[in-house]
Order: structure tokens, then C-alpha cells, then sequence
């Protein structure tokens, strides 16, 4: 008891240190790029729409990490919102299960032009560690045309800030934004 | 003027017996029956108008064989006033029943329909010009048995039998208080004729005075739908063909309002103040209980009909109001009062029977009155949905419409009660504005979920998904009345100072300046304290929906539309299970008003094994709003009749000889008495 009592005073506020914290200089320089692609090509607000397919919940995990107030991706302008009819990007993640392909097209379809669709995760891309299984279709490709792909079994992060800035990057070199996608 | 009268009734007398003359050919009668109702109304819109342009009266008197009873027919302007309305309501009432009525013509007999309409339109008009007592008792009668034969007119239905069975009783109960009132006028004004009754009022004592008061309230209150006499409302004028509940609910109600403002102002308006504060809270009550209950009916036409005691109540509230300041001396805000109930009298008039015309078209189409079964019927029948949305918009009072104009002058005249002296008239005041702003609020909530739970989102049964556009005569009716609807409010500065003249040729408040003051855009109150200018409001709504939709069309002129279906989460495709309902629309507010409403709610749980919780086959919900009055009110009354009945009954035993020795008994009686 008395053990526990005295960690409160032994132990750190943060389980983060504060070099960590205040200084990482990765998520703010590409948070300050992000913010400005973002204010130019979206007028400030980027909203992402995110279709789990029959994922296994990793990749959900990393971009509900991406809201918390550690990397706070709300500051740059990017919002996850309920609906497919308010949104810009369709983050799509899990190979897609057969019970969720007519749901992802409705979803798909819902999306209004110019959308951009991006599968985040192996599991997306290519079916992943799912790759052959009867109940999948190996990769959201094989459902509804896909733009931008960000690897990883999940992507941290940080790989999906990075990813999703050299996507707007290469967004505004090829003004995608005229294209029905 | 004289024959302008006759033919206006001889119009309908002869339609009337043509139309049972023509009792096996249905089209030929419904058309003949119709056609002379429509002429009849056009020329009684003719009479009643060249009256109240003219600003004179009409008046004569048939002697008849009977000694006391004269066939007087005083057509002042407050009656020009009462059957300009009748006639405006008939005539588009009819104009739709000439389409309407064709459903009928197999099962049921249109001849004897029309013989009892003609009639009944013939008895509203010679009610709202009757100056005799006895000779109104009698037109009274025949408004009340032609209304009946009217409402049970779907005879195969037992509900509609029972509906006009409650509705005979209740309108010869109020007939009887209202005969009790004339006989205590005649005895102490020794006349049948209002004019004398009128001149003689003061030599009536003022406990008689009183008590004729409340005899008045309680009979003409039965027929006008106060609270607690309103059960028959509700229940009658669903059953009517929806033009005769449109003819009740718009202006047969306004009969017994009119009878009211004849006896409490014209022939006895030295009342005491007390009259007027009971007027008012009797209408602050009704209009509220009333837009409470129809919020939680389902059935289009008893929500109709409950809104038809909330707007009474609100007229009520303005006559009350001018009650008072009459008593008080305060002649040009007593005629502020009048003037808003004369208003309102003629807007409900006209927005109620618009929304009955249009709830009949959709009770047509759709076979049913249930409001849970339609849905998505603007896409199917927009023409009746543009009107019925007039309608709904005049009755929740939103500017430039005719409702809004005539709440309006009703605020006026309760604030300015609020200056009163005495705390217990300030209260009532305070209590009735309060009492009108609730309901303003409920009565907007209730015809948002009137008009949207029927015409919006998706159809709720196959006949909904079947519906089509009513025939052009009914889309006719109805484009008149929101024509009026439109046309009332936005020139009310032309219509009011009409009234205004209406109400200052009563003698008891002519030569005043009246607190309320038009032009030909605005109308004030009280020297400046507030205006009105529905014109412009008019113009401003109108410009700004022109702006908006210029600039939205501008903007999206060259942008590609691509239509895709709701988004539905990806589940199975929507359906109208997804869609609010009536029910739940409105049961969070009946809750909030649950001490007042007492509402009820029964689950009845089925298990599929038995006792086990877990797999129930089935669960039904019943939410009830439960008709406190009669089982609280009228039961008991009912049960302590039944019992002294079933007790008097012993005397009436059939024995023929018993009968002879009660001859007897009083004969021996008689004599005995007479001789001492």
C-alpha cells in the first residue's frame, strides 16, 4: 500500500518524456506542410471518411491514435467524419470481406466527385496476411478504383501523416481534384 | 334586399327538394344539389355584402298564427358579417363536394345528402339573421337535425351511427340550456324579440342576469366546443363527408360565437366583470387542452377537430377580453377585443375549412384516416400539398398569412387588459397571453407533424404509393380558400377597418374611437403602442426568397447534378419503417404535459417459450392518451341519470288501469285545488 502510495511521487507525469513531447520535430514539420497543402487545396479542411472493410481493427487503431492529443491532426485541418457525402478522402482499410463489398460500394458511390481513395494497410492494398482467404477479395483494388496506397501492417502514425502529405503533394502537381477519380 | 333574401334561401330550399326529388339518379342530384348551393351561396355572399358596404340592415317581420311567435329576420351588420362567411365557406365547400361526393353515388343515397345540406347551409343563414327567440329555437333545431343526418350520412359504418348519436345529445342539451335562457328572458322582459328583450334589459334583476349568463355559456359553449363539452367535436366531424365537417367546424361553431357576442353585448352588455374574466379563462383553458390533444391524435380529421376547440378558444379569449373592458368602462380597447375574435372568427373560418378540404382529398385517395399510413404524397398530390401547407401555415399564425394578422390583434387586446387595476383581472390576462403563446408554439409543432408525417418522406402503405392528384374541382374549393388565406392577411389594413365598422354599429359600442387604427398597409393599436404592416412583410419574404433563389441558381447554373441514393449506412435499402411517426413526434411533448394528459403506456410481451424472457415472439406497445372527460365526467353523470331513471321507472309500468287511476287522482286533484 505504502509501495503504491509513493509512486506518485517517484514516477513522471507523462509516461512520454518531455524531450519527446515538446520537441519532436517530425510530426511538427510535416503538421506545418500538411497544414498548408491542406489550406490550399482544400480551403483548410480536409475531411476523411474511413471504411473499415473487414480489417482486423489495426490500421483503426493508428488513425483513432492520429485524434488523440498527442499528434492532434484536427490543428492541421483533417477531420474524420460520420458520413461519406461530407467527405473528400475514403481511407479505406481491411481486404475487403464478401459480406462488405456491397457496402463499400454504396459507400463509394455515396462520395461525392472529386474524391480521392486511399488504401491504408496491407490488408488493403493487397490482402496482406489475408491474402487467399475465401471470405476476402484480396485488396480493395478489386472493388472500387483506388488512388493512393500507404503500406504497413498497421502504418504508424507517423507513416500515414508522411504518406498522406506526399498525397497531397502529388495531388497538387497533378490537380487531381478535376478528375472523377 | 327583400327578395335578395328570399331567393337566397328559396335558392336552397328549392335544391333541397329537387335533390330528393332526384333520389334515385345520383349523378343528376349530386350535381343538381351542388349547383344550387353554389348559387345560393354566391347570392347570399351578394346580400350579405351589399349590406356591409352599404353600412344598413335589414330587418322585417312575418306575423304567424301563433301569438308570440314571429318569423323577425334582422339582418344587422354583425349577421351580414356572420353570413359572408357562411356563404364564402359554402360556396368553395360545395364547389369541392361536386367531385367529392361522386365516391358515394353506389353505395349510399346523394339525393337525400343533398336535400339535408341545402337545408342545413338555408338553417346556418336564417340562424345568423334570426331576431325572435322561439322562431331561432326553431332554426336552430333544423341546423341541429340536418347537421345529424349529415354526420351519420356513412351509415354502414357503426362509429360514424355512434358519432352523431353523441353528437344529437350533446347539441340538445346545449339546446335545452339555451331554452332556459330565452324563457327566463321572456319572463322578465315579456317578450320574445330581441329588440324588446334589448330595451327592456335593464329591468332584469341582477341574480337573473347571472344566472342567464351561465345558461348561455353552458348552451351555446356545447355547440361552440368549449372545454369540457367538446367530446362531441371530435368525434363527429370525422365521421362527415370532409366538406360538411369543413361547413361544422368552419362556421356552424361560429353560430353559437355569434349567439354569444348577441346576448353579452348587444342585448345585455351592462353584465358584471366577472363575466368577461370567466369567458376568458374558460377560453384560455380550451385553447390549450385543445392543441394538447391534437397533438396526440393520429386520425388527420381529429386533429383537425381539436384544433377547431383550440382556435374557439382563442375567439373566446378576445370576446372575453371585451367583456371586460366593457364592464370597466373601457369602450375603444372592448372594441380592440371584438374586432380580433370578429378577425379571428373569419380566418378560422377560412384556414379550417381549407385544411378539412384537404384532408378529405387525402382520406380519398388513400382510403383511410389514419395518419401513419400516408407519406411521400407531395410527389403524388402537389396541388393538394401546396394548399394543405397554406392552410397549416395560416393556422400556426406565420406572417403574411390571415392567421397570424388576427393572433396578433388577439395579443393586442390581452396586453392591454394587462393595465387593469384589479390584481384578479391583471392575472387572468397574464394567464390567458401566456396561455396563447403555448399555444401558438403547439399548434406550429402539431402541423409541422400534420403536414410532414402525410405528404413528406416515403409513402407508408400501398394505397399511399398508389395515390393520384384529386380532380380539379376539389383543387378548385381549395385554391379559393388559400387564395382568402393569402389575400386576408396581406390586406388586412382593408379588411380590418370593415370589422371595426362591424363591431362600433353594436349599440352598445358605437360612438367611440376605437383603440385600433388602420391604413391601407398597416394596422395600429392603441395610438402607436404597436403596428402592423403585413405588406411589407409580403414584400420582404418575397424579395429575399427571390434573392436567394437568384443566387443560387447563378452559382449552380453550370455545376453537373448527379442524383444518388440516401445514404443508409450501407444496411438494406431504407424503408418507411426508418421515418418518424406520428406517434413519436409527438409523445415527448404530451409526456412534458403528462399531469394534463395522463398518458398511458401497455406493453403486452408474447415468449416463445413459455416464461422464458429471453426469446419473446412478439411485443406490442400501446401509448394512449386516454379521453378524460368521459370516463371522469360524463360516466358519472351518466350513471346517476341511469339510476334515478331506472327508479322513476316503476311509474311507468304499462298497466293501463294504473294509468287511468293517475287521470283520476289528478283530476279529483285539480278540482279540488281549483275550488279552494
Amino acid at each position: 500500500m505504502l509501495r503504491l502510495y509513493t509512486k506518485i511521487f517517484k514516477n513522471p507525469k507523462t509516461l512520454i518524456s518531455t524531450q519527446t513531447l515538446y520537441h519532436n520535430p517530425d510530426i511538427t514539420i510535416i503538421g506545418e506542410k500538411l497544414q498548408s497543402k491542406i489550406g490550399k487545396l482544400f480551403s483548410g479542411s480536409l475531411a476523411i471518411r474511413e471504411v473499415a472493410a473487414g480489417s482486423d481493427n489495426s490500421v483503426e487503431q493508428e488513425l483513432t491514435a492520429l485524434t488523440n492529443s498527442y499528434y492532434d491532426i484536427e490543428r492541421f485541418g483533417i477531420h474524420f467524419v460520420a458520413s461519406p457525402k461530407h467527405a473528400d478522402m475514403l481511407m479505406v482499410s481491411g481486404p475487403v470481406s464478401r459480406n462488405m463489398i456491397h457496402a463499400l460500394k454504396v459507400a463509394y458511390e455515396c462520395t461525392p466527385n472529386p474524391k480521392i481513395v486511399v488504401a491504408v494497410g496491407d490488408g488493403a492494398i493487397d490482402g496482406g496476411i489475408y491474402k487467399g482467404s475465401y471470405a476476402t477479395v484480396d485488396g480493395v483494388k478489386n472493388v472500387i478504383p483506388v488512388h493512393f496506397e500507404i503500406p504497413g501492417d498497421p502504418p504508424s502514425p507517423v507513416t500515414i501523416l508522411t504518406s498522406l502529405l506526399n498525397i497531397l503533394e502529388i495531388i497538387d502537381s497533378k490537380k487531381l481534384g478535376q478528375q472523377n477519380g | 334586399m327583400d327578395n335578395l333574401f328570399l331567393s337566397t334561401i328559396g335558392t336552397f330550399v328549392t335544391g333541397a327538394i329537387l335533390s330528393l326529388l332526384l333520389k334515385s339518379k345520383g349523378k343528376i342530384a349530386n350535381r343538381v344539389s351542388n349547383i344550387s348551393a353554389i348559387t345560393g351561396s354566391i347570392l347570399g355572399i351578394i346580400m350579405s355584402g351589399s349590406l356591409l358596404i352599404g353600412r344598413f340592415q335589414y330587418h322585417t317581420i312575418i306575423q304567424t298564427s301563433f301569438p308570440l311567435l314571429n318569423i323577425s329576420i334582422n339582418v344587422d351588420q354583425l349577421s351580414a358579417f356572420f353570413i359572408l362567411v357562411i356563404s364564402t365557406v359554402s360556396l368553395t365547400s360545395s364547389i369541392y363536394g361536386l367531385s367529392y361526393m361522386q365516391k358515394f353515388i353506389k353505395q349510399y343515397s346523394v339525393g337525400s345528402f343533398g336535400f339535408f345540406y341545402n337545408l342545413f347551409i338555408a338553417s346556418l343563414i336564417l340562424v345568423s339573421s334570426a331576431s325572435n327567440s322561439l322562431y331561432f329555437l326553431i332554426v336552430w333545431e333544423i341546423m341541429s337535425i340536418t347537421s345529424y343526418f349529415l354526420v351519420i350520412f356513412e351509415n354502414k359504418k357503426s362509429e360514424n351511427i355512434n358519432a352523431g348519436f353523441l353528437y344529437l345529445v350533446m347539441t340538445h342539451l346545449g339546446t335545452a340550456f339555451i331554452l332556459l335562457t330565452f324563457l327566463l328572458l321572456f319572463m322578465f322582459t315579456g317578450s320574445f324579440e330581441f329588440a324588446v328583450i334589448k330595451q327592456q334589459a335593464n329591468n332584469i334583476p341582477l341574480l337573473v342576469k347571472n344566472v342567464i349568463f351561465v345558461l348561455a355559456l353552458v348552451g351555446f359553449g356545447t355547440k361552440a366546443g368549449i372545454i369540457p363539452l367538446h367530446i362531441w367535436l371530435p368525434r363527429a366531424h370525422p365521421a362527415a363527408p370532409s366538406h360538411v365537417s369543413a361547413l361544422m367546424s368552419g362556421v356552424m361553431i361560429k353560430t353559437a360565437i355569434l349567439m354569444m357576442i348577441r346576448i353579452y353585448l348587444d342585448l345585455m352588455p351592462s353584465g358584471a366583470s366577472w363575466w368577461g374574466i370567466v369567458v376568458l379563462i374558460i377560453g384560455a383553458i380550451s385553447s390549450l387542452l385543445g392543441v394538447l390533444y391534437a397533438l396526440s391524435e393520429h386520425d388527420i380529421k381529429k386533429l383537425l377537430a381539436y384544433h377547431s376547440v383550440e382556435n374557439i378558444g382563442i375567439i373566446l379569449m378576445g370576446l372575453g377580453s371585451a367583456m371586460i373592458f366593457y364592464s370597466l368602462g373601457m369602450i375603444p380597447l372592448a372594441i380592440l377585443g371584438l374586432v380580433a375574435a370578429l378577425y379571428h372568427t373569419m380566418n378560422h373560418a377560412i384556414f379550417k375549412s381549407l385544411l378539412f378540404l384537404g384532408a378529405g382529398s387525402v382520406v380519398l385517395q388513400t382510403h383511410s384516416h389514419n395518419m401513419e399510413e400516408y407519406g411521400g404524397l407531395i410527389k403524388r398530390m402537389p396541388y393538394t400539398a401546396v394548399f394543405f401547407l397554406i392552410g397549416a401555415v395560416a393556422i400556426s399564425a406565420l406572417p403574411p398569412f390571415n392567421g397570424f394578422a388576427s393572433e396578433w390583434a388577439t395579443y393586442q387586446a390581452l396586453f392591454a387588459g394587462v393595465i387593469a387595476q384589479s390584481t384578479l383581472i391583471k392575472g387572468s390576462f397574464v394567464l390567458a397571453i401566456a396561455s396563447l403563446a403555448f399555444t401558438g408554439g403547439l399548434a406550429a409543432a402539431c402541423f409541422v407533424k400534420a403536414f410532414a408525417v402525410t405528404f413528406l418522406a416515403k409513402p407508408r402503405s400501398e394505397a399511399a404509393k398508389n395515390s393520384v392528384e384529386s380532380p380539379m374541382l376539389m383543387n378548385v374549393g381549395m385554391a379559393i380558400l388559400a387564395l382568402l388565406c393569402l389575400v386576408l392577411g396581406i390586406f388586412s389594413g382593408s379588411v380590418v377597418p370593415e370589422i371595426i365598422a362591424v363591431t362600433t354599429s353594436l349599440s352598445a359600442m358605437s360612438n367611440y374611437t376605437p383603440a385600433i387604427a388602420t391604413s391601407p398597409q398597416s394596422v395600429t393599436v392603441s395610438q402607436g403602442f404597436a403596428s402592423l404592416n403585413l405588406p411589407a412583410v409580403f414584400i420582404a419574404l418575397a424579395g429575399v426568397l427571390t434573392i436567394v433563389m437568384t443566387l443560387v441558381y447563378i452559382k449552380t447554373r453550370n455545376q453537373k447534378v448527379s442524383a444518388v441514393d440516401v445514404w443508409d449506412c450501407g444496411a438494406p435499402p431504407l424503408n418507411s419503417r426508418a421515418e418518424i411517426t406520428s406517434t413519436g413526434f409527438a409523445r415527448a411533448l404530451i409526456v412534458m404535459f403528462g399531469s394534463l394528459m395522463r398518458p398511458t403506456k401497455h406493453t403486452i410481451i408474447e415468449n416463445n417459450i413459455s416464461n422464458l424472457p429471453y426469446y419473446p415472439s412478439s411485443k406490442t406497445v400501446n401509448l394512449e392518451v386516454p379521453n378524460v372527460y368521459e370516463t371522469k365526467l360524463y360516466r358519472p353523470v351518466h350513471t346517476i341519470l341511469s339510476f334515478i331513471a331506472s327508479k322513476v321507472s316503476i311509474v311507468q309500468n304499462g298497466n293501463v288501469n294504473q294509468y287511468l287511476m293517475y287521470i283520476f287522482v289528478t283530476l279529483i286533484g285539480l278540482l279540488l285545488w281549483s275550488n279552494f
